[in-house]
């Protein structure tokens, strides 16, 4: 901008802020921090923040902005030019296979389970599983604004020695190239704990043994864990992701992060369109769709649960209310659900979404009060983005839809059948890849 | 301002990963001295790590003697609860303690993580300074 400038922000961030201004080419940038909250204080207690302490440099607040406006630079300060920096050893040992694990995982590169030692070997037996060129570049390195982990670069090579690390077989290996071609990777690294679903569709769900049936969502088999669990790693790895407290500020964390809830659609046992297709791809394309977002819940905590004849768009649209936000939803529905729910005359995926826009509904007011709005939704509304424009011109006690759009809403199926299930990822679909192009 | 040995290393051009692959390479040594035993079969394992971007450093804006007489945007940048009137308050010291200093409040214009070249070129054109809360 070429003026002075001073940010601020509170305690809590120190090291991010710190870390963020030396990444973005000002190791020396004066800021200055606040106690932690800013949100939740009284007037007086705010007012009082800026003569009280900086409780960082322990200077008065005021005093300091005023001194970073006026005090002349130091050399460090004026320093230009380009800096690299480095990601560490291209390998590591020669050293016993505990030694190495032990290595691994106390750097930060493993989710803290054992791993497959990456060895050179494994990792040219991964390669076979693709027709690309080890050293093909599916992201250049970028400097700029965003976040640290849009920055990162990363081959195929690379990719590779995370897929061995999480426990991929080579055939695995065209999902996880679609996965990474798609980034940024897992632990998105926001304060809600936000996690992923990934959604695979196609003839390749059955090639690698994909468990859709019994249990669908749980560690009974090889691809639906290792493809998950790798999402992570090179989230991790590739992209410097998931240090706390610099690139990592998920306040709880969340159980997903471990392997991303893989969800292989039984597309046989659907009576709807296929995710895939919906989203324009062709049925016998295999496809990957990423998903982001805090949860998922069961829904048979929902209202109308136990009633004798199932009404699940209601149980649905109750599920809906108690999320956080409205960014979108992936409804995940045992084919007992799907076919139940075709009888109650949704046909198409695009008749329950329409209906579920509709009648889920809440008043302006409690959208303008609800968590995400004030800082996430609000600035959009100012610059006259809709619907958030219009939902913060309209009467408080105004009906206004849960989610922006009725495209929000997604639904898959999978499951064994054994009871008439569903569950719902407060989650809103990210991006999908061809897996085809990366065999 | 109290540096840490995490952020001082970075502030060299080293990573966290890069710190974790030297603290990596003298746990290696040590744990190879202390297993001792040749027996156990040994192998090499290829670093998973990405590729990091090279960072252009910038100098700061030159700064002027005093603030008297000058104009500062004081910018919520994120919007978070209690940020407004943080700033507002911050208007309000700056009117009793300096009232030689202009201040204007705005908002930067989309969610927290867009820029807002608007604003950034409005503040270039109309004023000395800017102080900017960016959360939380």
């Amino acid at each position: 901008m070429g003026v002075p400038a001073v940010p601020m922000c509170t305690k809590a961030y120190t090291e991010l802020a710190n870390l963020t201004a030396a990444r973005e080419g000002m190791p020396h940038l004066r800021q200055v921090f606040t106690p932690h909250p800013v949100g939740g204080k009284t007037d007086e207690e705010l007012a009082a923040y800026l003569v009280n302490p900086d409780p960082v440099s322990r200077k008065q607040i005021m005093k300091e902005i005023v001194d970073d406006l006026t005090m002349p630079l130091s050399e460090d300060e004026k320093k230009t030019g380009m800096q690299s920096i480095a990601a560490g050893p291209a390998t590591y040992g020669p050293d016993t296979a505990d030694n190495l694990q032990e290595i691994f995982m106390n750097n930060g590169m493993t989710d803290y389970m054992p791993i497959v030692i990456s060895t050179e070997e494994k990792v040219e037996a991964m390669l076979k599983g693709t027709s690309h060129h080890p050293d093909e570049v599916l992201r250049t390195p970028l400097q700029g604004v965003g976040y640290t982990s849009a920055r990162w670069g990363y081959t195929v090579r690379q990719i590779a020695v995370n897929a061995v690390m999480a426990g991929c077989r080579p055939e695995f290996f065209p999902v996880v190239l679609a996965m990474a071609s798609v980034g940024p990777l897992g632990l998105f690294g926001s304060t809600t704990s936000s996690s992923s679903a990934i959604v695979i569709n196609g003839p390749i769900r059955d090639k690698l043994n994909m468990n859709y049936g019994l249990g669908a969502l749980s560690p009974f088999a090889q691809s639906n864990a290792t493809i998950g669990r790798s999402w992570t790693l090179m989230g991790k790895n590739l992209t410097n992701g998931g240090i706390p407290g610099d690139t990592y500020q998920g306040g709880q964390g969340n159980q997903l992060d471990y392997n991303n809830c893989v969800i292989a659609e039984d597309e046989k046992n659907s009576p709807w369109t296929p995710l895939h297709v919906q989203f324009g791809f062709k049925p016998e394309e295999n496809v990957v769709s990423i998903f982001d977002g805090p949860d998922i819940r069961q829904g048979h905590g929902a209202r109308g649960a136990g009633a004798q004849i199932a009404m699940f768009d209601e149980q649905i649209s109750f599920m809906f209310q108690s999320m956080v936000g409205g960014d979108g939803a992936l409804v995940i529905c045992d084919p007992l659900v799907a076919n139940r729910l075709v009888e109650q005359g949704y046909d198409t995926k695009e008749k329950l979404s329409d209906w579920l826009w509709k009648n889920t509904v809440r008043t302006a007011k409690d959208f303008r009060e609800s968590f995400l709005a004030s800082f996430h939704l609000y600035p959009l509304a100012l610059q006259g983005r809709e619907p958030y424009a219009t939902w913060y011109k309209v009467p408080e006690d105004t009906l206004i839809p849960f989610f922006p759009s009725v495209t929000d809403i997604n639904f898959v199926v999978c499951g064994g059948q054994a009871n008439a299930f569903f569950q719902v990822a407060n989650m809103r679909h990210g991006r999908s890849a061809s897996i085809d192009k990366w065999m | 301002m109290k540096v840490n040995r995490r952020k001082l290393l970075s502030l060299l051009g080293m990573s966290p990963a890069l710190l974790a692959g030297s603290r990596a390479e003298a746990e290696q040594k040590k744990k190879s001295a202390q297993s001792g035993a040749g027996s156990e079969p040994k192998s090499t394992a290829v670093s998973p790590k990405g590729t990091p971007p090279a960072i252009q450093l910038y100098s700061m804006a030159p700064r002027a003697n005093s603030l008297d007489g000058k104009t500062i945007y004081v910018v919520d940048a994120t919007s978070f609860l209690g940020s407004e009137t943080l700033l507002k308050k911050m208007q309000v010291w700056f009117q009793q303690n300096m009232p030689g200093v202009k201040t204007v409040f705005r908002k930067k214009a989309g969610v927290y993580a867009a820029d807002d070249p608007k604003l950034w070129a409005e503040i270039k054109a109309n004023a000395y300074a800017t102080v900017m809360a960016i959360g939380h």
